[in-house]
This record gives structure tokens, C-alpha cells and sequence, in this order.
């Protein structure tokens, strides 16, 4: 009964546009003169030969399967070394990594983009190490340009993935460390044997939520690199919002796309659940 | 504790009223037709949309200035609204069937100017029953804004392009400004080449994958992207592919830097880094930024390239037109646009000095204050010039997929200079546009 005004809230502002979404990707026009497409799933078709729309999911990932990992095992350690109650200045620590997470993803981006522009602080300071001879084009290169775009969404992330951890660790029993302390345990072997077990439904819940958030990833493929050079940096999301509202209007294939996006997290998430969930 | 949480939910709600109450704000002024004014005047309020408020709502404001002398019951509202944003509310507005919401007028990208229309005619009014004569206008320019022959858009600034060089750089390497006029593109190369020697500075410098720079040497020769039929004319185009030689060179023989953003591109200039640009004439209230450069400038038309029938050395990049939603007062609408931007030399007169928009209305070219001197470009009167320049710009076919056009080009670019084959990647391109298009 209480329930209710937030249900049909949700039914409302969030399942409803869902469905119209989901004709919309089955419709295909010019502008607003939309028709129903023919055969209904054209839309769903055109996806498999658009071969742009295949290099964002490749460009994406990458970007998943590069960072993801990193940024979790980092999270942890970070946690790890933190959670030592023995550690001072513990707020000051705690608080300088969490901070990334409170800066705009927009400025964010363009800070890193200007730091590693042609003549920014990062050739600069490689130069003046002696590590390189002329300056690298950070972001004009397939290679490099995707490392930045890792290492800035590296920067932004881990310190939230962080304090998702620490508050678990808070919360676990301090006797099981103890105990294996008692055991002769070192403290690799603690960390490893007794912590991570013990944080199985958190490092299940950061690893949905960065693939998630991962795969719908704008604002860094479209501050950083627009994309470039030729898509190969280009994220499923990029492509998207290019194709409804940067280049003609096609909002049928449009919607077609961001179910397909859906599709993949859900799988992904499915299959997370079904590795990491030992419930049962 | 309650009382603070209800504050604090409070404070959460009032920014979204108000981002809700912004939505329908701007357009919901009633452009009333009220009684007509003692002297035969019109009143009402229009409200506009663009985007730079040293440049195009500057000059709207004055125009709104100069119209009201006749007319002193029509407000002028103008909304600054960023180009992106302009193309993203147009598209929702059109989207949603919420025509109601658009403002009177609102300035639209030339190279957008198609697409929009086509996609979109529920945006447009035409100016069929307006007093404005579009044969003082280049026909360049219009042909951005006319679809089947009707006029959708009132060309407001000149994008015709110009070569800017510093002529103390050129100096140095033993050059002058009349070196690089009327020259081709490969005396543009060989001389670049003698001035990098000299003097360690590049000429140019480019975003990388734009594809501004290529675009404007295809216009330049009445070449373009697409056929008349609008079909994509990418694969084997002979222009195209000697235009990306031509760029290929200048990158590699170090002519040319690529850079990868804007702020970049100005700064390269700004900082002395390379000696010149060449872009669309508004690139020189960027290049003006550089109050020290004063006197270090100097203006030209463009190479031409080698061996391509109909090639110029004129060309143009970018500008922007005026047009009236369905949802205006169009007869007020079109009467203030006929009696200002196409019929007020005062206005141009007046925002010429101060914000460097150079008219695309013809008549202007005999005005005294076109012909006076620039102090910044060493006393060349560059806007007589630019307006001189203007009127031998080639046509060319901006088509519906412009967008798609020029995205796939810059990506085949990429391409070639990193060693594809050069019509491989062209075909590439091409099959990207038709599959576009599909």
C-alpha cells in the first residue's frame, strides 16, 4: 500500500518510456514521420552489418575487460591498507582518494585532456626526465589514446569501488583476522583466504555496477578523444547519441542500439551473478 | 530533524522547478499581435536563439536596437543558447511534437542547414512572403539554406575562407604576403618547405580528423562529397583524392601540425607556434586574441589545387543563417530580419569594428567602413577584401549527410596517413556513407 505512489512513479517515469523505446527501435523513418519498419526487427539487423557499431563494442571492451579488473583489485588493496586501524592520518587518506569521485566527468575529462595534449604536462615532464625525445600524440593515436581514457576513468573510479570495501570490512568480525593471526597466517595469506571470501557479495556488487557503468561510458570518449582518431576510441554510448542527434536523426536504430547495450549488461551482470553468487 | 529534512528536500525540489519552469520559459511570451503603435509600427516580442555573446547575440541585440527606432513596441528577447544544444533541443522539440516551444528565431549552422530542413520541415517557415532579396546575397551562401529552391535561412556570417600569415615570419625566411597570393598548392608546399628550413615554424596548423581543412579544398574547386542527386560521391573522387594528397604532404614534410582539440588549434597560433592559418574569415577574432601579434598579419585567398577542373582560389568554411520557426509571428519575424540583416547597413556598419562579423549581404563591399584600414593586419583593408573574395566562392553541395560525409572522409584520412591505400580507404568511406543513408 505504501508502496504504491513509488511503484507507479517507476512504472510511470522509467518502464513506460522503456516500452516506447522499445517500439520506437522497431519503427524506422525520416524525422517524425516514423513507420513501422519491414520486418519489424530490420533495425535489429542493421546492428549486425554496421560495422562502426562493431568497433565500439570492441573499443568498449576493451575498455571493460582492461579496467574493470585493475580498478577492483586496486579498490581492494587500497581498502586493505586503509582498514589497518594502526594507520594515521587515516581521514586525510581516506578522503584524497575518495575525491576524484566528487569532480564533474566533464571537467574531469578535459583536464586529462588538456594534460596530455600535444605541448601539456605530461610530454613535458616526460621530456624533461629524459624519457622521450619528442612529444608523444597522447590522443591522436589508437593505442595511446585508449590508455588515457583507462587511466582517467582508472583515476575517477577506484576510490567509489574503494568505500564500497571499506565499509564492508567495517563491517566484518575483527576475531576472524585475529583468529587467523593466531593461525600464523601472514598477512597476504589473510588477505586472500580470510578478506576476500568474506567480501564475495561487495566485489559482486562493485563488479555489476562498473560493467555497467562501463559499458554505457560517454563522457569520456566524447570530452577526451570525440572519438578519435577514425572510432576506434569511440564508446557504444558515443555512437549512439552521434546517430540521433549529431548526424540524421535515426532515433528507430537508435533505440534498436541502446536495447542492444542493454541486452549485453544484462547478460553480463547474469553471468557475474551466476560465477560470484555461492549462495545456494 | 524534521524540520531540516523537509528543508533539505525542499532545497533538492526548487532547482528542479525551476530547470522544469526554464523548459517552457523562453517561447511561452506571447509573440502578440497588438494594436499597431502610433506611426505604423509593429509590436510584439521575438524571442531568438544563438550562441556567442561577443558575436551573434551582440548582433542581434543591435539589430534589435535599429529595428526598434521604427518599430519601438517590438522587444527583442534573445535566449544565449550553445550550437550544440540549439541542434539537440531542435531535434527533442521536432521529436516530441512540441513545435510550441520554439523560439521565433533561431541562428542554424550552414552545414546543418540541409539536414535539418529535410529531416525536420515542421521547424522551418519559408521566406517566400518576405521582403528579402536573396540576389544581394552570394549565391554560395544561399544555396546552404535553399532546398528545391525555396528559402528557408537569411545568411548571416561570412564563412568565405582566408589564408592569415604572419608577414614577419615570411620576412624572415626572405617572403611576402603577395608570394602566397593566387599561388597553387604546390608552390604553397615548396615555399612552406623554404620557411619551415628558415625559420623552424610550420604554416598551418589542424584538429585532426575534422576534416575542415580537406572540405574547404573540395568547395574551393565546386567539388563536394555528394552528387546533385544527393548520392555519396567519395570512392575515386578525383578532387578528393588529390585535396588528401595535398594535406598528406603538408603533414608529413611537417607544414602542417596536427593537433587534437580546438583550444589547441588557437593556441597554436595564439603562441607564435606555427606562422599562419587558413580557415573561415571569423577565425580572425581568434587570431585578434594576440594583442602583441598586432601589425603581424596579413590576409590572402587560398592555394588552388593542381590539375582539378573548375579549381578556384576561394573557398569557405562554416557560417551561419538566421531562420523563422512556424510557431512566429512570421510576418514581424520576416519584416525585422528584411529591414536588418538584409537591409541595414548601419547594422553592419556597427558590429563590423567591434566584433569582426563580416557581412554576407552584398551591398556592404562599397561601404567606407569595409574599405578602412586594419591596423591589426599591417593597414590591409581585409574586410573589402574578404567581401571581394566572397563573391567567387564555387557552390557547393552541402547535401542531407554532410555530417556523415565529412566524418567518413576524416576517418579514411586517418587512415591513409597511417598507410592505407589511398582509394582503399576511400571506398571504405564510401560504403560508411551509403550504409548511413541506407
Amino acid at each position: 500500500m505504501f508502496l504504491l505512489p513509488a511503484a507507479l512513479l517507476i512504472l510511470v517515469m522509467n518502464f513506460w518510456p522503456m516500452i516506447q523505446a522499445f517500439l520506437l527501435s522497431l519503427q524506422t523513418g525520416r524525422g517524425t514521420r516514423m513507420n513501422w519498419a519491414d520486418p519489424l526487427w530490420s533495425n535489429y539487423q542493421r546492428l549486425f552489418s554496421d560495422e562502426i557499431f562493431g568497433l565500439t563494442v570492441q573499443n568498449t571492451f576493451i575498455y571493460l575487460i582492461i579496467q574493470v579488473p585493475i580498478m577492483l583489485v586496486v579498490a581492494m588493496v587500497l581498502a586493505n591498507l586503509l582498514n589497518d586501524p594502526n594507520l594515521r592520518f587515516k581521514g586525510l587518506w581516506r578522503t584524497a582518494i575518495f575525491l576524484p569521485c566528487a569532480v564533474g566527468l566533464v571537467s574531469y575529462s578535459l583536464v586529462f585532456r588538456t594534460m596530455f595534449a600535444n605541448d601539456g604536462i605530461v610530454n613535458d615532464a616526460l621530456m624533461g626526465m629524459h624519457f622521450i625525445d619528442s612529444p608523444i600524440n597522447w590522443l591522436g593515436q589508437t593505442g595511446t589514446a585508449r590508455f588515457v581514457i583507462i587511466l582517467g576513468l582508472l583515476w575517477r573510479w577506484t576510490g567509489y569501488n574503494m568505500v564500497f570495501y571499506l565499509a564492508a570490512l567495517q563491517n566484518l568480525d575483527r576475531s576472524t583476522f585475529e583468529a587467523a593471526k593466531i593461525d600464523g597466517a601472514g598477512a597476504f595469506q589473510t588477505f586472500w583466504y580470510v578478506t576476500v571470501p568474506q567480501l564475495r557479495p561487495m566485489i559482486l556488487l562493485t563488479a555489476i555496477m562498473s560493467t555497467n557503468g562501463t559499458i554505457q561510458l560517454f563522457d569520456e570518449s566524447w570530452n577526451l578523444t570525440q572519438g578519435g582518431p577514425s572510432y576506434t576510441t569511440m564508446s557504444m554510448s558515443h555512437y549512439l547519441f552521434e546517430l540521433s542527434f549529431q548526424k540524421n536523426p535515426n532515433f528507430g536504430y537508435g533505440a534498436a542500439l541502446s536495447y542492444a547495450i542493454l541486452i549485453m549488461v544484462a547478460v553480463l551482470a547474469w553471468i557475474q551473478m551466476k560465477v560470484g553468487d555461492k549462495r545456494d | 530533524m524534521n524540520k531540516l529534512r523537509k528543508f533539505a528536500s525542499l532545497t533538492l525540489v526548487a532547482p528542479l522547478a525551476f530547470a522544469l519552469a526554464a523548459c517552457g520559459g523562453g517561447p511561452t511570451t506571447p509573440s502578440a499581435t497588438g494594436a499597431p503603435a502610433s506611426g505604423g509600427g509593429k509590436s510584439g516580442t521575438l524571442t531568438v536563439w544563438c550562441w556567442d555573446p561577443a558575436f551573434n547575440i551582440y548582433a542581434m541585440n543591435e539589430a534589435a536596437k535599429i529595428y526598434a527606432k521604427d518599430n519601438p513596441d517590438v522587444k527583442v528577447n534573445v535566449v544565449e543558447t550553445p550550437w550544440d544544444d540549439v541542434q539537440t533541443k531542435l531535434t527533442t522539440l521536432a521529436q516530441s511534437k512540441a513545435t510550441d516551444q520554439l523560439p521565433d528565431i533561431f541562428l542554424m549552422q550552414n552545414n546543418a542547414f540541409q539536414k535539418n530542413v529535410i529531416n525536420y520541415p515542421e521547424l522551418f517557415s519559408d521566406f517566400s512572403k518576405s521582403a528579402v532579396d536573396f540576389n544581394q546575397f552570394p549565391a554560395g551562401v544561399t544555396a546552404y539554406s535553399t532546398v528545391d529552391g525555396t528559402h528557408f535561412g537569411l545568411p548571416f556570417d561570412n564563412g568565405t575562407a582566408i589564408t592569415a600569415l604572419r608577414t614577419d615570419v615570411l620576412k624572415e625566411a626572405g617572403m611576402t604576403i603577395d608570394d602566397f597570393t593566387d599561388i597553387t598548392w604546390s608552390d604553397f608546399i615548396a615555399k612552406g618547405k623554404q620557411v619551415l628550413a628558415k625559420t623552424k615554424k610550420p604554416l598551418l596548423s589542424g584538429t585532426a580528423g575534422s576534416g575542415d581543412m580537406i572540405m574547404m579544398m573540395l568547395q574551393s574547386a565546386g567539388a563536394s562529397l555528394f552528387d546533385e542527386a544527393g548520392n555519396p560521391t567519395i570512392s575515386g573522387n578525383q578532387a578528393l583524392l588529390k585535396a588528401i594528397d595535398v594535406y598528406n604532404e603538408m603533414v608529413k614534410s611537417g607544414i602542417l601540425v596536427e593537433v587534437n582539440s580546438w583550444d589547441e588549434y588557437v593556441g597554436s597560433f595564439v603562441n607564435s607556434n606555427v606562422a599562419g592559418t587558413i580557415n573561415g574569415v571569423w577565425i580572425m577574432g581568434s587570431l585578434q586574441k594576440a594583442t602583441d601579434q598586432s601589425g603581424k598579419w596579413a590576409i590572402t585567398n587560398l592555394p588552388k589545387l593542381n590539375g582539378v577542373p573548375g579549381a578556384t582560389n576561394y573557398s569557405a568554411n562554416g557560417g551561419s543563417s538566421w531562420a523563422i520557426s512556424p510557431n512566429a509571428n512570421q510576418e514581424l519575424a520576416a519584416d525585422f530580419l528584411s529591414k536588418t540583416f538584409a537591409g541595414s547597413k548601419e547594422l553592419y556598419e556597427t558590429i563590423l569594428p567591434s566584433s569582426g562579423a563580416v557581412a554576407n549581404w552584398l551591398p556592404m563591399a562599397e561601404s567606407s567602413v569595409y574599405a578602412e584600414p586594419q591596423e591589426f593586419f599591417g593597414g590591409q583593408p581585409v574586410f573589402q577584401k574578404v567581401i571581394e573574395f566572397s563573391k567567387q566562392v564555387p557552390k557547393n553541395n552541402t547535401g542531407v549527410y554532410y555530417y556523415e560525409g565529412r566524418d567518413a572522409m576524416s576517418a579514411a584520412v586517418t587512415k591513409i596517413l597511417n598507410g592505407t591505400d589511398p582509394n582503399t580507404a576511400l571506398d571504405e568511406a564510401q560504403k560508411t556513407v551509403e550504409f548511413a543513408m541506407k
